[in-house]
């Protein structure tokens, strides 16, 4: 009970604070895992709680999607450089725990040059590994969900703090896994939405201009 | 820009312009009036409207504390059927405008296209926000969101010529106060309306809460311009409905009640039953003796705090349901109540089934008589449009596509079908049945036909005498319905692949086989700004839809319900997964009798393929091609096809789509149309 509250007070201060119908642990669990820096963390109240994050599932040794979801995630960090580490943070877990040590994962990461700031790379128990892919990630089909490889091209996107899901696919457009990733950010006052609104109108009106028709949004 | 309403002073308005106004505003008075009229008769039938005035709006919702097995269980036939209570129209303030409006909080738009041609005759105003609606009189109020506090919304009935603007408001909760599934910002498609495309829906158009946008719906028949002075009437389309289309949560604002359906009259199918000129003198009452059936599936959680739930699992995760392998919900809903009864009199009726979704694969809806045996529903309109001839549908015609002979309905399809009560005596009750079980939990009050069992069915039918009040028996229905339109001469031909496969090619390492599985549509995932293809205003393509693609790495396990934006298409040619079971392999059938008509939804299982033909007229923007299983949709497999003006255009749009497609490193060539000559467009 003590260590909860000490928690809440750390999270609050920290300005991580999750939306009141936040599921919390009960849903993404507060599994201990290993980063690749060798550090222990609990699931929820160290990565998950009060926090905007980008989660796909890899391994080490893959040769197919993964380097190339990873890429993308790279394209999306810079992206994002300003918010990585602050109120954004990538996470990347391992589906083979078995042979991913952290000292693999962090291989993995220099290798790709993701050793980053803000971005996590995560191994641990297999059991609970099996159940973070299932909670995050279940398409409720046993013959997809089963074969961990079908999961290699999503990102969950979880904002705790507005509770707020979305999925994006890794080989979507950095542009679009962007507009994804802001569709989880803390949603702006009226008064903004109008005023970009109006802007937004000002940029139509040069494109109908030039295309016949309303052509970007 | 609030200012008071007057029409006479906006421009390009002539006296003969306002004398028609005048009297189709009449007209609408009167049809207003024979739905008032018909809503007092049928005081009990007709969904009333009495919520939408002053009601506060509801607390968030309960979340389920436990999954649970199943929705809590209910007494079938207690609640009376009701049918949603038309749209009434209004005279909105601000009026509607050419030019978005958002000094008063409209959504940026493009201008309307056409905006002087098709000033609206009639205005709407639908209002998104939370509301709660009792889907069983077992069950406590569930948190919805709904237009004008129905589930589903207000029926909008308007008539060809008459251009009508619907304004749709945001009332939505904050993405911040809200605790549920769901996400506040919408974007409202027309199904399947002709018009422009800032009034399409587009899924990336969405707006936010507090903002509004107005569609103009031209209410024209689709080649406006190459058939003066109406367009060709042969393109009549009558039964459409509107729903959210926000680009990956188009899926859960559906499920939470953001869909409506809207019927468009004309001289053929006028909403009366009179003798008229050109009428085919179908069941045509709205509410009394045309009934929309609004179909979808529901899993709820146990009552708690006074509420009965819309299942979510936890937070915005939102139920199973939205997992792209979902196998549904467990409740069947019909026009927002669990297993009604209806009365019915002893005459013919008309029902116009929709599968709302999300992403119930199928309904196979078949008519159970009292003895036990199927009966036969006529069915007279596929979609939108009137079939040539009837086509009956019962278990020895095998004409429905379902589980034994049933009519099976994929998601975003519409079936009109005529029943006739007439055939049996006062007393008797006739069942809908669906071919999959639901759960119920309680025994029928009723002893059911042998060898139904309660679980498949959807709502009972019990006949009575016909009052004198009522309207008489229609006339039986004609052979023929109608012709339909020739097509031009096919100027290209194009490809869509939709495919759930291997993205990245299997390479020379171990573990290299692993490949993400994504829902894609040419091998691409959606992107709102990427073209992936682009047809010149006025011409007519055949558009190959193919759910067996060779090249997609493994044969497709998948089925698909594609649906075409803007307008309807033609189905050429129909093939089946071959005997070998692997992709690219087809046997050509005959199209099935009820896909040989038009259509805008075609249902492709997995490894079927079929061949389309389609128009592009009137207008110019932005449009959509997707997997309508609102899961699949909201996965990515959508994509983005541009009209243009000019072959200028055309061949910039080409040379964008190569672009693309070489940066994304897929195939450039199965991006690419195949022309007249039978070469593909920008390869040497």
């Amino acid at each position: 009970m003590k260590r909860r509250e000490l928690f809440t007070d750390f999270a609050t201060r920290s300005g991580f604070v999750p939306h009141r119908a936040s599921p919390g642990a009960r849903r993404y669990t507060n599994a201990l895992l290993r980063t690749h820096e060798n550090e222990e963390v609990r699931f929820y109240d160290d990565l998950i709680r009060g926090r905007q994050c980008v989660i796909n599932f890899m391994y080490a040794e893959c040769h197919g999607a993964c380097p190339r979801v990873t890429a993308t995630m790279l394209k999306a960090y810079e992206a994002l450089k300003d918010r990585m580490g602050r109120d954004l943070f990538f996470y990347s877990l391992t589906v083979k725990p078995e042979t991913d040590t952290p000292a693999s994962l962090k291989e993995f990461a220099e290798m790709h040059k993701a050793n980053l700031p803000g971005w996590t790379f995560l191994t641990g128990d297999p059991h609970d590994m099996d159940t973070l892919r299932i909670r995050l990630l279940r398409m409720n089909h046993p013959g997809i969900d089963f074969d961990f490889a079908t999961h290699a091209g999503m990102l969950r996107i979880i904002n705790d703090a507005t509770n707020t899901w979305a999925m994006a696919q890794a080989f979507a457009s950095i542009r679009t896994i962007l507009q994804h990733i802001e569709w989880a950010d803390p949603p702006k006052s009226f008064e903004q939405r109008f005023k970009e609104n109006k802007e937004l109108q000002a940029e139509i009106y040069r494109e109908v201009k030039v295309y016949g028709y309303r052509k970007i949004c | 820009m609030s200012g008071p309403r007057d029409k006479k002073k906006r421009p390009n308005e002539s006296k003969a312009k306002n004398e028609k106004e005048f009297q189709l505003k009449r007209r609408t008075m009167l049809k207003l009036g024979a739905a008032a009229g018909a809503a007092s008769v049928l005081a009990p039938t007709i969904l009333t409207s009495r919520k939408a005035l002053g009601q506060t709006p509801p607390t968030e919702p309960v979340i389920c504390a436990v999954e649970p097995d199943n929705s809590p269980p209910h007494v079938p036939f207690r609640d009376n059927f009701t049918v949603p209570f038309p749209g009434i129209p209004t005279d909105l303030d601000p009026a509607p405008q050419e030019v978005a409006n958002t000094g008063a909080g409209e959504a940026a738009r493009a201008n309307h296209q056409r905006w002087a041609e098709f000033q609206p005759d009639v205005e709407y105003h639908l209002i998104a926000a939370p509301s709660t609606h009792r889907f069983h009189a077992d069950f406590q109020p569930s948190y919805v969101w709904a237009w004008n506090n129905q589930i589903p919304g207000p029926t909008i009935l308007n008539a060809y010529g008459h251009p009508s603007v619907v304004r749709f408001r945001n009332n939505l909760p904050n993405q911040q106060n809200h605790t549920g599934f769901g996400r506040s910002e919408i974007t409202i498609h027309l199904h399947n309306g002709h018009h422009g495309s800032e009034s399409d829906g587009f899924a990336g158009d969405f707006f936010g809460t507090g903002l509004w946008k107005d569609n103009l719906y031209s209410n024209i028949y689709a080649g406006y311009d190459a058939f003066p002075p109406d367009g060709d009437d042969l393109e009549a389309m009558h039964s459409f409905w509107y729903h959210d289309h926000r680009e990956a949560f188009t899926a859960m604002n559906n499920y939470l009640g953001l869909n409506g359906m809207y019927f468009v009259y004309d001289q053929k199918d006028p909403g009366h039953e009179l003798n008229a000129s050109g009428s085919l003198r179908l069941p045509n009452y709205y509410g009394i003796t045309d009934i929309p059936l609004i179909l979808t599936d529901k899993i709820f959680c146990a009552t708690a705090n006074g509420r009965t739930e819309l299942y979510q699992e936890i937070g915005n995760a939102g139920p199973p349901l939205f997992e792209v392998g979902a196998p549904g919900g467990d409740k069947w809903v019909v026009n927002g109540k669990i297993q009604p009864k209806m009365t019915v009199r002893r005459r013919k009726y008309r029902f116009r089934v929709l599968n709302s979704g999300p992403a119930k694969a199928q309904w196979d809806l078949s008519l159970i008589k009292p003895d036990g045996t199927v009966g036969t529903l006529k069915v007279v309109a596929t979609d939108a449009n009137f079939l040539e001839h009837p086509v009956d549908v019962n278990s020895t015609t095998a004409n429905g596509g379902g589980v034994g002979g049933a009519l099976r309905v994929s998601v975003a399809e519409r079936y009109d079908f005529i029943i006739d009560f007439g055939l049996f005596p006062a007393g008797s009750k006739l069942y809908l049945r669906e071919n999959t079980a639901q759960f119920v939990g309680n025994p029928s009050p009723d002893p059911l036909p042998p060898g139904l069992a309660i679980e498949n069915v959807v709502m009972q039918f019990n006949v009575v005498n016909k009052e004198s009040w009522f309207p008489p028996d229609s006339p039986p229905v004609p052979g023929t319905l109608t012709t339909y339109p020739t097509q031009p001469a096919t100027q290209r031909e194009f490809t869509w692949q939709f495919t759930r496969d291997p993205a990245v090619p299997p390479g020379p390492l171990p573990g290299d086989t692993e490949a993400a599985r994504l829902f894609k549509v040419n091998e691409l995932p959606f992107d709102r700004n990427r073209i992936d293809h682009c047809v010149l205003q006025g011409s007519t393509e055949e558009w190959l839809l193919d759910n067996n693609s060779a090249t997609s790495g493994g044969p497709s396990a998948w089925a698909h319900p594609v649906h075409i934006h803007f307008e309807e298409f033609r189905v050429l040619r129909r093939w089946v997964r071959g005997p070998s079971g692997q992709a690219g392999d087809n046997i050509e059938i005959p199209v099935p009798p009820l896909q040989a008509g038009r259509k805008d939804v075609m249902k492709l299982n997995a490894g079927d393929r079929a061949l389309i033909k389609m128009q592009f007229r009137d207008y110019l923007g932005r449009y959509l091609i997707h997997c309508h299983n609102m899961n699949h949709e909201d996965a990515f497999m959508m994509a983005r096809w541009d009209i243009v003006a000019t072959p200028q255009q055309l061949c910039d749009g080409r040379e964008e789509i190569i672009k693309n497609r070489r940066e994304a490193g897929v195939d450039i060539a199965a991006g690419l149309p195949t022309n007249k000559d039978g070469k593909k467009e920008g390869l040497a």
